[in-house]
């Protein structure tokens, strides 16, 4: 007991009314109430800690960023142009104005009948794809909203007559049979005949080259041969008159004639 | 020809600020996002917010205690979604009188559409009697009348839910009005967003360096300090300090 007394003695010397605690105080109040000074200690020890990294995260990520996923569309579009460049002969690049929808389905199927096909690309896909591929030099032509007229067949003419009725569209360049040509120079092309014609003339005029050298290197012997023939005929005519005769003038003709020729 | 129209291109990185040529260089690709799935979710026939009666239909004869203890701590129901999408979480304890109820309904019914959206309470009307003495009464002389009735609202409790075919985004704002008017700190949530807060609460709880934990002192009594400590810290664990929540701590 006196231990106990001895015990609580020091206690009661050290005692200060403001560390006083006290008893029976509502535990909720409806204002933020003072803790206890004991567990303000603890609430500020026990705090949170927020993990420091040993390596900073800046060397832990690595420097290659991870390559985005494409958009399944955009890959889509991506094969199909690939595809459009591959399969056509006949690329002519359009600026696209607003056209009415009626308008622009009509022109589609006025070009359909033909076999061209009308192609929207957005440039963000045409672009990249054009920049390594064989039609690089078509690049400047992809700007701006345009459109592409495909077709595996080579119809310039055709495709000119129906672009005359819709001013909307202007025709900026084409790529035909591996031949990048301007506007003036698709029309150009229109002009021109078909190729089983022009081969008939390229035949046609070389055949009557290598003629007339036939007929130039042949017309000096020719003209021998039709004067010797006259001769013949000639004295054919007048042999009954002298045999003798026209040894002779043969003999002196001859030499006298080659000498002209030459 | 191809000289004239190659210009233009030339000069595009040089002046990327220029916004016809921006313009130009960005016409292409829309990406196209694939709307949300509302399948599962209908409408219900009354889709506003109900008024809520301003004293319940049997009123309260006897005059209760005060009782704090009903706004103190975490919630224990009404904690997770069940019909809608979106909703209005509570981040402290707290009382909820007619008033404020009234205002939550107006304001969201207002905002409401009833066509694609519909919202429901997750709280009882007012229903625990609070008694005020009348004006210039001297003090003494027993508890007063009851004067009014309210809804206790612990913390993490979800006060109303909204949901229907629309996104967070649509609903956010009349819900952080509703919020920010509440007597507690409160917050616009939707079902995705407070799992990715109690998400990242464990994940902070994991992560904490301190190898001093408010549990671990108060499990093994260290230095005494249980002294001080009441028996409701054992399962808050320090997070709650009476009716308020102390988002800071683990």
């Amino acid at each position: 007991m006196a231990a106990a007394l001895g015990c609580r003695a020091p206690c009661r010397t050290g005692w200060l009314p403001t560390l006083q605690i006290v008893r029976h105080a509502k535990s909720v109040t409806r204002h933020w109430k003072a803790m206890h000074f004991e567990r303000q200690k603890l609430m500020a020890v026990t705090e949170y800690i927020a993990p420091k990294p040993a390596v900073p995260e800046k060397c832990i990520a690595p420097r290659i960023k991870a390559v985005k996923e494409e958009n399944g569309y955009a890959k889509l579009l991506r094969l199909q142009v690939a595809e459009t460049f591959r399969d056509s002969k006949m690329i002519a690049v359009c600026q696209h104005n607003f056209t009415p929808s009626e308008e622009m389905l009509l022109m589609k199927h006025r070009l359909r009948k033909h076999n061209i096909h009308v192609k929207f690309f957005p440039n963000e896909i045409v672009r990249p794809y054009l920049s390594v591929s064989k039609y690089k030099n078509l690049l400047p032509l992809f700007v701006g909203y345009n459109l592409m007229l495909v077709s595996p067949e080579i119809k310039v003419k055709e495709m000119l007559r129906i672009l005359k009725n819709m001013p909307q569209i202007n025709l900026l360049g084409a790529c035909i049979d591996n031949t990048i040509l301007s506007n003036q120079g698709v029309i150009n092309y229109s002009k021109l005949p078909t190729v089983e014609i022009t081969q008939g003339q390229v035949v046609g005029t070389l055949s009557l080259m290598a003629s007339q050298m036939c007929g130039l290197l042949q017309h000096s012997s020719v003209h021998l041969t039709a004067l010797l023939d006259q001769y013949i005929k000639q004295q054919s005519g007048g042999a009954g008159e002298a045999d003798g005769k026209a040894g002779e003038g043969q003999a002196e003709l001859g030499p006298a004639k080659s000498s002209a020729g030459l | 020809m191809w000289r004239r129209l190659a210009r233009p291109f030339r000069a595009l990185p040089k002046v990327p600020g220029d916004p016809f040529s921006a313009r130009v260089l960005n016409a292409g690709l829309k990406s196209y996002v694939l709307p949300q799935d509302y399948t599962n979710i209908s409408i219900p026939d009354r889709p506003k917010l109900k008024f809520m009666d301003k004293v319940p239909s049997v009123p309260k004869v006897r005059r209760e205690f005060k009782n704090l203890r009903d706004i103190r701590g975490p919630s224990t129901e009404a904690t997770e979604f069940t019909q809608g999408q979106y909703g209005i979480l509570a981040l402290g304890g707290g009382y909820l009188h007619w008033g404020h109820f009234e205002m939550m309904r107006l304001t969201i019914n207002r905002h409401l559409d009833p066509k694609i959206m519909f919202a429901v309470w997750r709280i009882p009307a007012p229903y625990k009697p609070i008694t005020r003495k009348s004006l210039g009464q001297r003090m003494g002389g027993g508890k007063g009348a009851i004067n009014h009735y309210v809804t206790a609202v612990k913390c993490g409790r979800l006060i109303l839910e909204v949901g229907g075919h629309c996104e967070f985004g649509e609903v956010e704002h009349f819900l952080t009005q509703v919020a920010k008017k509440l007597p507690f700190p409160a917050k616009a949530v939707s079902c995705q967003s407070l799992e990715e807060m109690r998400q990242a609460e464990e994940e902070r709880r994991h992560k904490n360096q301190n190898p001093w934990t408010f549990e671990r002192i108060i499990t093994s009594n260290m230095l005494g300090i249980r002294k001080v400590l009441s028996p409701y810290d054992l399962t808050q664990k320090g997070r709650y300090w009476g009716k308020f929540f102390l988002k800071d701590r683990v």
